[in-house]
């Protein structure tokens, strides 16, 4: 496979931290500090991070490449890069064929001018040619939906309006390789499904397509190879799913190590010093896959004797309402807790739980439950890692962004048996239907 | 895809390759003829007010040049009336005023677009200097309609005006490109811009003849404000029925390639951090 795009080692550095302006004075004033460095034969190193630290990838011919990461990654600004729009501090960009983005678009669209004129004259200045307009003119018109409006100038239109118009102008450009920057975020749901087509129908023709997008599920249905930047590093790349997994995986990382706390809980004589989690063969571990089972231990040092306290449990996924709740009222058989340091043990069997980040919640009770000697708190978190079986065109983050519980199952399709498809029901059924209109 | 593919190589550390940027420049002039249609479609939105503030403009100056430097200071206007003398330069005057104040403020109006979309920079000044050339056009109507009335002598070297136009847009260009490029990195200076042009016009010979200025200045003059001799030259071929002074022209058409050559390399080497600092 040949490649469209090669980023060769490339990096890129923001002047004063991306978009500023400054005042010719601080220009003047570094202008002399560099002419003395210059004449002491020092150099005047440029301090800020690099957006884009050394990364290098290739893009092949007609393929859906993803570029995923967190805000703040470098994911717009490669596809700047690309696009020409801001230029590389080291290394090389190397594209072959023509280049259409649609970084935000609608932005340039002049409110004063009618929708006719803005597509003529904004498809122009993004690069077609009077024939290629005239050509999709009615496309593009079709496209965005606004033919009864086209000849009112542009703000009469709703915000809605202006960005389908420039939906519709830039999707229609005609690029070996097209650029896409979170575009789908425009219009009504049915405006966005008719996006979606349309890339997919690019893709299908055989334009290389690169998308950057916080939507994982759109990535995971439309790209098959995906790069994973993390603060301006290659995280991971190649296959999408992997390259997913591997993201969503350092998502719910982040989730969990800013989910667990890590101080003691004081309770009304009894401190619960820490929770920690076990696998089946006792080794502590805050990682599991959908099935497992686990132990969580309290440990505690009670002030005084407690007689029968209820200890409770809870796990959830940081929405109200626990998945999970384990509590001592259950259990015929209850404890003393005499004054001094101990372990308390619950032990789950196989959790049904989806790949996502939990939160793990307690309390204390005194026997009667009348009064709490811990309150309902925050112990810890754990994380279910998703499991690489997973298959199918949503299989990496269907089930990380959908619901909890997992439960084994299987769809099939069979022909109903309670209406028989005979030839005799179908006039019958046509001739009820002519009575009710 | 029917067109061949050509491997297109962003390198890092840009520095401007000229003959590049040129032949770039040329493989997009149909977006700088979007830029000057969309310009001239805005400006003349409200069609009879758009036309009238092209006519207004000089008009206004000639009524105050006509009082304060054709009554009171008594300027002359040599062989024809002063009027005529006046107008003859207004007109050219004010399409380097537009084409400068717009072309160098328009990458400031376009912000949504440079940050988005990739052209060659220089296409919406070199657009607002070609929609200028509009003002341009309707500014000489009236000089060959009212010209006469004051006292101008037309001849076929009015035709001259066409060249002469093309050396003024190329003055323009150069400077708008400049200033277009520092207007980018320091805001302050859209504040000293109006100012400047103001004072460029009385250092030229709009409402005084080039004779006005002492003899042993006129080379330094001549060499310094390249506006000098195609006013001259305009001067003499549209008012007068003259052939222009080519020696004087020569000098400011060479400076003005001059300008124009610095302006795009200053403008090239600003150009790549244009979308992050604008």
């Amino acid at each position: 496979m040949t490649w469209a795009v090669k980023f060769e080692d490339v990096s890129k550095r923001y002047r004063r931290g991306g978009a500023s302006y400054a005042s010719m004075r601080d220009d003047l004033a570094m202008m002399g500090r560099r002419a003395i460095a210059l004449l002491r034969r020092t150099a005047v190193e440029s301090t800020e991070p690099f957006a884009l630290d050394h990364i290098s990838f290739e893009v092949g011919e007609g393929e859906a490449f993803a570029i995923i990461g967190p805000n703040g990654a470098g994911k717009t600004t490669a596809l700047k890069l690309l696009t020409r729009i801001s230029y590389p501090t080291g290394g090389r960009v190397r594209v072959r064929g023509r280049v259409g983005a649609l970084i935000e678009v609608g932005s340039g669209i002049h409110p004063e001018l009618t929708g006719r004129e803005n597509i003529w004259l904004y498809g122009r200045i993004m690069g077609m040619s009077r024939q290629d307009i005239a050509a999709r003119f009615d496309e593009i018109v079709d496209f965005s939906e606004l033919s009864h409006v086209l000849d009112k100038s542009v703000k009469m239109y709703s915000s809605g309006m202006q960005l389908r118009l420039g939906f519709a102008i830039a999707s229609h450009l005609d690029p070996d390789i097209f650029v896409v920057d979170e575009a789908l975020a425009v219009g009504d749901a049915g405006f966005q499904a008719k996006c979606v087509d349309r890339m997919t129908h690019l893709v299908t023709e055989g334009r290389t397509l690169l998308f950057v997008s916080h939507n994982l599920s759109a990535v995971e249905a439309i790209c098959r190879r995906g790069l994973f930047l993390l603060d301006g590093r290659v995280a991971a790349i190649g296959d999408m799913r992997n390259v997913l997994r591997r993201y969503l995986d350092w998502v719910d990382e982040k989730r969990q190590r800013l989910k667990a706390p890590g101080t003691e809980l004081r309770g009304r004589g009894l401190v619960v010093e820490r929770a920690t989690i076990h696998d089946s063969s006792g080794d502590e571990r805050y990682v599991f896959s959908t099935g497992e089972s686990i132990e969580v231990q309290f440990h505690v040092r009670a002030q005084c004797d407690i007689p029968n306290p209820w200890f409770s449990l809870g796990i959830n996924d940081g929405r109200p309402g626990e998945l999970v709740l384990c509590s001592m009222l259950e259990q015929a058989e209850r404890f003393n807790i005499r004054a001094g340091a101990h372990v308390v043990r619950c032990h789950l069997g196989p959790l049904p739980l989806g790949p996502r980040t939990y939160e793990l919640w307690m309390s204390v009770r005194e026997s009667r439950g009348a009064a709490d000697l811990v309150d309902w708190s925050r112990v810890g978190a754990f994380r279910i890692r998703l499991a690489d079986e997973t298959e199918g065109v949503g299989g990496v983050t269907t089930p990380w962004l959908y619901g909890a519980v997992r439960v084994k199952h299987r769809w099939s399709l069979e022909p109903r048996k309670d209406i028989l498809p005979t030839p005799s029901l179908v006039p019958a059924m046509k001739g009820s239907s002519e009575d009710m209109s | 895809m029917a067109h061949a593919m050509v491997e297109m190589i962003i390198e890092g550390g840009h520095r401007p390759a000229l003959v590049q940027g040129l032949r770039e420049l040329w493989a997009f002039r149909e977006v700088i003829w979007a830029f000057a249609e969309r310009d001239t479609r805005l400006k003349y939105k409200q069609a009879i007010l758009g036309v009238v503030w092209a006519l207004i403009q000089p008009l206004a100056f000639l009524a105050i040049f006509f009082v304060v430097f054709g009554r009171v200071a008594r300027v002359s206007g040599g062989s024809v009336s002063y009027p005529a003398f006046a107008l003859a330069a207004l007109v050219p005057w004010f399409f380097v005023q537009t084409a400068v104040s717009f072309g160098a403020q328009s990458l400031l109006i376009d912000v949504a677009l440079v940050r988005k979309v990739y052209f060659p920079r220089e296409a919406p000044i070199l657009g607002a200097v070609l929609s200028a050339g509009l003002d341009f056009g309707i500014g000489f109507g009236l000089l060959l309609i009212l010209g006469p009335v004051l006292g101008t002598r037309v001849s076929w070297t009015a035709l001259l005006a066409v060249p002469l136009w093309v050396i003024l847009a190329v003055l323009a260009s150069g400077i708008a490109l400049t200033l277009g490029a520092l207007n980018v990195y320091y805001r302050d200076f859209r504040y000293a811009m109006p100012l400047l042009l103001q004072l460029w016009m009385f250092a030229s010979p709009v409402a005084y003849p080039l004779s006005a200025v002492p003899e042993r200045w006129k080379a330094v003059y001549i060499l310094a404000n390249p506006l000098t001799g195609i006013l001259d030259s305009f001067r003499r071929t549209v008012a007068e029925g003259q052939p222009p002074d080519l020696r004087f022209l020569a000098i400011s058409a060479g400076v003005s390639c001059v300008i124009a050559c610095g302006g795009y390399w200053v403008f090239k080497r600003m150009e790549p951090g244009f979308a992050e600092t604008i």
